[in-house]
């Protein structure tokens, strides 16, 4: 008998299909992520390629934090993946006591979603693989 | 006991682990510091001091999103697991084939208890303070600990193939090997409680009853993580607020004896004779 843990990343990650989104046009995908920030849960997403980028969250003065956290999970993730040969990036997610980040890449553009430790993950990719 | 013993017990954990889980291809522990604890003999240091790097941006970051909890990297020939888990980061590196529940079960059992048990061998050392001189009385505690682990390892082996055998085929009961349950302890007070008794759940009990065909199991062998025994009499939990909830009810001098509290877990199994 082991003591219930809080449902971890490993979980999510083991019950769901990862991300894996094949590469759209800008337009859809940034009208994609705007209907995801509807979301319940949602607290925005970061969105940037070579030449630009569109960050649009709901609290403006964790702009900053968020900007590195994304960046350098997306940089940790292709680090790690050259590391140990696991291939293309298909997602990596950071989960902290209170929110959680969904970072890939699709084509040129990177993408981090940012979400409440609660949200609904399943309904955000249903949606990614929409687009 | 100084850190070089604990490396050595957390490395011995991972091998095991490893060994149980061939498809998890690299697994280390490092410190909130970015010290780095624990490898298993297939990571290379380079590797380890690589990947904190890699992390340590993140890291930083942590406060903005709470703290970490967790990271996974999915790709598509395999993943990496980070878990934070009692002030350490176990990083797990799986194949695209791993059953990533089966290694979660694994780490999430394994990893925090023998963390536990380190912290109640040596607390101060598992902080990082200056280590002390070993006593005999302290290696012997070491080599307890590391039977401990590989029972550990064992047993989760066996319930792990349990859980992939039961729907196909019923288990033949091991009449020599005792079924071994881990339990909460919950005090157990009261003016007429004896203090040779423990309570556990009837459905404990009807299983093992079950299981040595009939046979009324009066009495139980507790074991700590620590290593200490105690044999006592067995009785179920009376009413239904403790049912169900994988604990033990036992009597303050018991714990006491045992060096146990409340909330700590230890196994029991039944007497048969």
């Amino acid at each position: 008998m082991v003591v219930k843990k809080k449902k971890s990343i490993q979980e999510i990650a083991a019950v769901t299909e990862p991300v894996a989104v094949e590469p759209t046009s800008d337009g859809n995908l940034r009208a994609g992520l705007e209907d995801i920030k509807t979301y319940e849960g949602v607290i925005g997403y970061i969105l940037r390629n070579s030449t630009s980028a569109a960050i649009d969250l709901k609290d403006p003065t964790k702009i900053i934090d968020y900007a590195i956290l994304s960046s350098s999970a997306l940089d940790a993730g292709e680090e790690l993946s050259e590391l140990f040969n696991l291939g293309e990036v298909k997602e990596i997610i950071v989960e902290g006591k209170d929110v959680k980040v969904l970072s890939f890449a699709v084509g040129e553009n990177k993408v981090s979603i940012f979400m409440d430790k609660d949200a609904d993950r399943e309904r955000i990719l249903k949606k990614l693989h929409s687009i | 006991m100084d850190n070089e013993v604990y490396s050595f017990a957390l490395k011995n954990t991972l091998d095991e682990i490893r060994n149980l889980c061939p498809d998890i291809t690299n697994t280390f522990m490092f410190a909130e510091d970015g010290e780095i604890i624990a490898r298993e003999e297939n990571t290379p240091e380079k590797t380890t001091v690589r990947v904190v790097d890699a992390l340590d941006s993140i890291l930083e970051k942590a406060e903005a999103i709470g703290g970490i909890e967790g990271i996974t990297l999915e790709g598509y020939n395999g993943r990496v697991n980070v878990s934070h888990m009692n002030g350490f980061y176990l990083v797990l590196v799986t194949s695209k084939k791993a059953d990533a529940n089966y290694v979660n079960t694994i780490t999430r059992v394994l990893i925090p208890t023998v963390l536990k048990l380190l912290e109640k061998i040596h607390p101060t050392s598992l902080n990082g303070n200056l280590p002390s001189p070993k006593t005999e009385s302290e290696n012997s505690r070491v080599k307890e600990f590391e039977e401990t682990v590989k029972k550990l390892v064992k047993e989760t082996e066996v319930e792990k193939t349990k859980e992939t055998i039961q729907p196909q085929i019923k288990l033949e009961p091991s009449l020599s090997e005792p079924p071994v349950n881990q339990l909460i302890v919950e005090n157990l007070g009261g003016l007429l409680v004896p203090s040779d008794t423990v309570r556990i759940d009837n459905e404990i009990l009807s299983q093992w009853e079950e299981t040595y065909e009939g046979k009324k199991i009066g009495e139980v062998e507790i074991g700590t993580f620590d290593g200490k025994t105690a044999r006592c009499k067995v009785k179920p939990i009376k009413g239904s607020k403790y049912e169900g909830k994988g604990i033990i009810q036992m009597p303050e001098k018991m714990q006491l004896d045992l060096e146990i509290r409340k909330g700590e877990l230890v196994r029991v199994k039944p007497i048969i004779e």
